[in-house]
């Protein structure tokens, strides 16, 4: 009798390993989209969450702002000194706009890689498996029109692309993941001209992006703003990652490699807007169309 | 009512534990620690030892599934975790004596091999690319340190339903 308990429980093990092994198996594939049950749960829980999680940001909030008076003079003195400057970059600004507006108008360019759509969102959950999955889950889905692979920002520099859709939530993945499939298309913004690269990785110690694939003989210097390229995919141009911190030469020295510090605070987010690239829109006139006959 | 407290409180936490990692406070010594809330599977291992093991069993089974879905994206590694871990702290609580402060060092022991199992998983798939002495300092024992602090808390409470819900399992 125990010999039978004893290979039920191995045979137990061993359909338990391989279910194991082909489950893990078939989500590790680049899957364009989610199964049906997968985005039933997800939702639900999302609803249960974005209940749960808008209480319970309002006593955090409370707390915070707390804790911000206690700085609030030191920082005054800070903000004021910005102040003086803002002024100043703002009337520039203003006539850089319309330098551009007007050069554009003569070379008939309509649209750039740099135009987005910003759509707002707020954070109702984030994975508690920090370190393997650093991924945020936002009150947005498919019906708002959110789609994957969109760039995801804070107002301070881009936080990383949205991993997975369902009806009205979505996945994303933050830079800091460690996942070696998260790959962003970024450039420096050098004095001549941009060096292209890609962000692959995050060194947790230091918390620096890596940023591979630029050029062996490109001068980069420390401080220089990293940018997103607008080069494939759906992510728009021109949104801030981070400075560059310092440039290695990488392990075959056929390319170098920036050590980047992101921008944005990739811990305490809580709204975020996602970035609709406009040339990817489809034209006005047809939107136009549509809303009227529905509203016949 | 009593027979869905049970679920309820582990829907609860398995919420709670996404609510805590984004509330968190995760600047705290310049975010060098990670703090990972393992409350869920506590509250699966004091069930299996003061209600019934086959309820734990099952819940492992059920939340893991939903952890994987949710949190990770990754199916399977949870669903397989949360099990083995009821069912190792299950086999070891059978040979030692079930006063509550073994229970709660014996669950914090099992929290440990959960955490390490996942890193061991993720570090085969090539998703963790760490070694083991910078994953321990970073996130093994900051995690085990608040999930200790959690247990001391919690311990008596969890102590007292569970042992209500096998009341009322037996009556039934």
């Amino acid at each position: 009798m125990p010999q039978f308990f004893l290979n039920k429980r191995l045979i137990i093990l061993l359909v338990s390993i391989i279910i194991l092994v082909a489950l893990i198996g078939f989500s590790l594939r680049d899957r364009e989209e989610l199964t049906w049950p997968e985005q039933f749960v997800k939702d639900t829980t999302g609803l249960v969450q974005s209940m749960v999680s808008r209480p319970a940001h309002y006593v955090a909030g409370f707390f915070e702002s707390l804790k911000d008076l206690q700085n609030t003079y030191e920082e005054n003195k800070e903000l004021k000194k910005h102040l003086d400057d803002i002024a100043r970059t703002e009337a520039k600004l203003y006539s850089l706009e319309r330098e551009n507006a007007e050069l554009k108008e003569i070379l008939e360019i309509e649209e750039s890689l740099g135009d987005y759509e910003p759509m707002q969102a707020t954070i109702i959950s984030r994975s508690p498996d920090r370190l393997w999955h650093e991924m945020i889950i936002i009150n947005k889905g498919k019906s708002h029109g959110v789609e994957k692979n969109m760039a995801v920002m804070t107002s301070r520099g881009l936080i990383g692309k949205v991993k997975s859709t369902t009806p009205f939530t979505s996945t994303v993945q933050l830079l800091s993941a460690l996942d070696p499939t998260n790959r962003i298309s970024a450039a420096v913004q050098g004095k001549e001209k941009p060096l292209y690269g890609t962000i692959e990785g995050y060194d947790k110690e230091n918390e620096w992006l890596l940023l591979k694939g630029l050029p062996i003989d490109a001068k980069i210097k420390e401080g220089e703003n990293v940018i997103t390229s607008g080069l494939g995919g759906v992510f728009p141009a021109d949104v801030p990652i981070g400075k560059v911190h310092e440039v290695v030469p990488d392990e075959f020295g056929l390319n170098q490699t920036a050590y980047v510090k992101p921008e944005a605070d990739l811990y305490n987010i809580e709204h975020v807007m996602i970035l609709t690239r406009g040339m990817t829109m489809p034209p006005e006139s047809e939107n136009n169309e549509e809303a009227e006959g529905e509203n016949l | 009512m009593k027979r869905y407290l049970v679920p309820l409180l582990l829907a609860f936490l398995f919420v709670f534990e996404g609510l805590f990692a984004q509330l968190w406070p995760a600047d705290w010594f310049n975010g060098d620690y990670i703090f990972v809330p393992r409350f869920l599977i506590i509250a699966l291992l004091f069930l299996s030892i003061y209600g019934s093991m086959k309820h734990g069993i099952m819940y492992g089974f059920i939340f893991g599934l939903m952890f994987d879905m949710v949190y990770t994206e990754i199916i399977g590694i949870y669903l397989f975790m949360f099990p083995l871990a009821v069912y190792i702290f299950w086999n070891i609580m059978r040979l030692v004596d079930t006063n509550i402060i073994v229970v709660s060092v014996v669950s914090i022991i099992c929290v440990a091999l959960l955490e390490s199992g996942v890193y061991l998983m993720n570090l085969l798939i090539h998703i963790a690319n760490m070694d083991f002495s910078s994953f321990s300092k970073i996130r093994l024992i900051p995690t085990l340190i608040l999930n200790f602090s959690f247990i001391l808390l919690f311990a008596y409470p969890f102590k007292r339903q569970f042992e209500k819900f096998a009341d009322s399992l037996r009556n039934d």
